[in-house]
């Protein structure tokens, strides 16, 4: 129960925490790189993760209901749209917020930019935290498992924050440029994470078709290995991804690839400052 | 705006909690492992036991364990004794060793022993379940401290920190407290190997400052010190060509207003300089307010006759501590500015109001009054306001307004710029603590 428990809570929190990491270097690199008076207040996190926590147990509270609808696969569904909707956030977030058009109007890029960012996170802590919330509901109410699952919670929990606070410290200390481009990085990893998964689960829910598997890493690193948890969280990872999953996955790089905010990374002078 | 002090208890911190969980998850694994091994030792010896019980004794054939606990006693294929809760089959198979079964709902992990003396099979179990959640209880005691006690190593990462950074926040506020024209070196008392090197670079900074200020002082001082003497026989020369020539020549009359502007210039230059902390001789000392702003008015009055203009004095006899010549120069340079600012025929007030923790010297006009864009910048040096029509100004060096500013600064008085009472025009109150 105790590791079981760990890797859950770890494997939902690490996901919500790279994320929320990333965005909040983008809010640190924002400031720092366009424009002094493109003021983005950190506020975003905390009402983000406040909504995100009642839309959580909100959203536990009615999986039953949901699970019922659609034929049955409602909560395969209900899955699908929230990652496809953050990826549109994301998307939105990178080729709109650095877009010429918005950076004559800085209040409105910082507000626009700190919708995106909200969304995505809000999005992120629904989906994990009901996760969450349903497997220690589940299991803690038995007396014996209430000490090993909520220990193993805390111990998953304790990681997954720890690591994305020493990825932001670590990223926002890094030169401007490196951490620019870091940053736009994984957020094309999280873009494809995304996508795929939302495939993934519509494959799963009969709303898109079966393809073949496009390899098979399970005997070099499975996916129920503490390894394979971890990459899972931290890229997407899956041993036996289908075909669709990965083209979607590319998409979603490739999409990050194109954006403008990719490009703001690689600029010609070596410096963002003064990049509009 | 980040905090180096929240940077470094929260890297910290998560640093600890990351380093600190992964070994304890390392620790529960191998923990559990080494659990396990001691788990099988006991059923070895627990198979040892019951391979030699005396099965001649009925009771012994019929054994109550543990519900946790089972066992078996075959010779062939006969069942010699068994616990209450062992199934009337063999466990296992008849092979030594450890494995895993199924029975009365729960899976058991047994031990298969054959003793060749007797010639019997010996099969112990345990339940899988029941072992694992004691193993587990056992090595979660051991973390669960780790979980509880990171609150308070948070606590202490702080308060650490936060001392650590104590002689950053003494520098930082021995500046911040440092005066407007204190140029002193900062002392640090408590030094430290980090920040010696930056109070070395702002001392010497502020060294430079320091020196360049004097001279540029000095200077001004000097040379206005050094004219007044060649300005005085010019004067005296102007007068002595007075007497012997016609003096309503065009020529001469604005050689003698140049004359008289340089030597209120110089006249000024000294008051500033006077007027700096560094010259200043505080004779204070309790003064009449309203008496020394009446024999001001009184040695002033010539100029306002001149200009046709109403002067009005308000208030009664106050007490204020201060230095009487500086603060008459206070008065006669507020004084001027209104009578140079005031067009022919205008009136100006001189009020002086009881605040109860304060006095308000105010002197008022109606004059063209200042932009509030220019408020800011009146008592700058050699600041002048442009006339009414925006491009004319009124005689004068600019000098008057920032001898104000100083004086009231050395009495720690303050001086706010307002519009006045009048239509248009301006208003200088200067606010001096009240004698005690």
């Amino acid at each position: 129960m105790f590791i079981n428990s760990v890797i859950l809570v770890l494997q939902e929190i690490i996901e919500a925490a790279l994320l929320i990491s990333v965005l909040l270097v983008f809010t640190n690199l924002f400031q720092k790189s366009w424009d002094k008076s493109f003021v983005l207040q950190t506020s975003w996190v905390g009402i983000s993760i406040a909504i995100g926590v009642v839309g959580a147990a909100m959203y536990s509270y009615y999986t039953p209901q949901i699970s019922e609808m659609f034929d049955y696969v409602g909560q395969e569904i209900f899955n699908a749209s929230i990652h496809l909707l953050s990826l549109l956030l994301v998307c939105l977030f990178a080729f709109l917020v650095p877009s010429a058009r918005l950076a004559k109007d800085v209040m409105g890029r910082a507000k626009f930019a700190a919708f995106c960012m909200t969304g995505i996170v809000m999005l992120a802590i629904v989906r994990e935290g009901s996760e969450i919330i349903q497997y220690i509901g589940g299991i803690a109410g038995h007396e014996d498992n209430f000490t090993p699952v909520v220990l193993g919670g805390f111990i998953g929990a304790g990681i997954g924050v720890s690591t994305g606070v020493l990825l932001f410290y670590g990223l926002i200390n890094l030169s401007v440029n490196w951490s620019f481009r870091i940053s736009v990085g994984l957020l094309s990893l999280i873009a494809g994470n995304m996508g795929s998964q939302a495939v993934l689960l519509l494959t799963q829910a009969d709303w898109l078709p079966f393809t073949p598997i496009a390899w098979n890493s399970s005997s070099a690193l499975p996916e129920n290995s503490i390894a394979g948890h971890l990459m899972y969280a931290l890229v997407g990872y899956e041993a036996t991804p289908s075909i669709l999953q990965v083209s979607i996955y590319l998409l979603g790089i490739v999409l990050i690839v194109i954006s403008p905010l990719f490009r703001k990374s690689w600029p010609l002078q070596h410096s963002l400052v003064g990049e509009t | 705006m980040r905090s180096i002090r929240l940077f470094l208890v929260a890297s910290i911190l998560a640093a600890l909690i990351l380093f600190n969980f992964v070994a304890a998850l390392q620790g529960y694994q191998s923990s559990m492992r080494e659990a396990d091994t001691l788990f099988d030792n006991q059923m070895l010896d627990l198979a040892r036991l019951v391979s030699n019980l005396d099965l001649s004794n009925a009771s012994t054939r019929d054994l109550r364990l543990g519900n946790n606990l089972a066992f078996q006693i075959w010779s062939e294929s006969q069942l010699l004794a068994a616990s209450h809760n062992a199934p009337a089959l063999p466990l296992q198979n008849f092979a030594p060793g450890f494995e895993y079964v199924n029975f009365e709902g729960y899976r058991w992990r047994t031990f298969t022993r054959y003793e060749v003396p007797l010639d019997r099979w010996v099969i112990v179990a345990e339940r899988t379940d029941l072992r694992f959640v004691l193993a587990e209880n056992v090595v979660l005691q051991s973390i669960l401290p780790l979980l509880l006690g990171i609150p308070f190593v948070g606590l202490l990462i702080w308060i650490i920190v936060s001392h650590g950074l104590r002689p950053l926040q003494q520098l930082s506020d021995a500046l911040r407290n440092k005066g407007a024209n204190d140029l002193s070196p900062i002392l640090s008392a408590n030094s430290r190997i980090e920040l010696d090197q930056v109070v070395e670079s702002i001392n010497g900074f502020i060294q430079r400052l320091d020196r360049v200020m004097e001279r540029e002082k000095r200077f001004s001082a000097d040379a206005a010190h050094e004219l007044r003497t060649p300005m005085s026989a010019l004067k005296i020369q102007l007068h002595n060509l007075s007497e012997e020539m016609d003096t309503k020549h065009e020529s001469f009359q604005q050689l003698q207003e140049g004359v008289d502007r340089m030597q209120h210039l110089i006249e000024q230059l000294l008051s500033l300089y006077r007027a700096t902390p560094e010259q200043f001789i505080n004779n204070c000392e309790t003064v009449d307010l309203y008496a020394i702003t009446q024999d001001q008015l009184a040695s002033s009055y010539p100029y306002f006759e001149v200009k046709e203009q109403n002067v009005e004095l308000i208030g009664s006899s106050i007490e204020i501590e201060a230095d009487k010549f500086a603060l008459e120069t206070l008065i006669s340079n507020l004084l001027g500015n209104a009578n140079k600012y005031t067009p022919r025929d205008g009136s100006i007030v001189v009020s002086i109001d009881d605040l109860g923790d304060e006095v308000c010297l105010k002197v008022e006009d109606n004059g063209p009054g200042i932009p509030e864009a220019e408020k800011s910048r009146v008592f700058d040096r050699f600041y002048r306001v442009a006339g009414s029509d925006g491009s004319s100004r009124p005689p004068g060096c600019g000098l008057g307004l920032t001898i104000v500013s100083h004086v009231a600064d050395l009495h720690q008085a303050r001086v706010e710029v307002k519009d006045s009472s009048f239509e248009s025009g301006s208003a200088f109150c200067v606010y001096f603590k009240k004698k005690p």
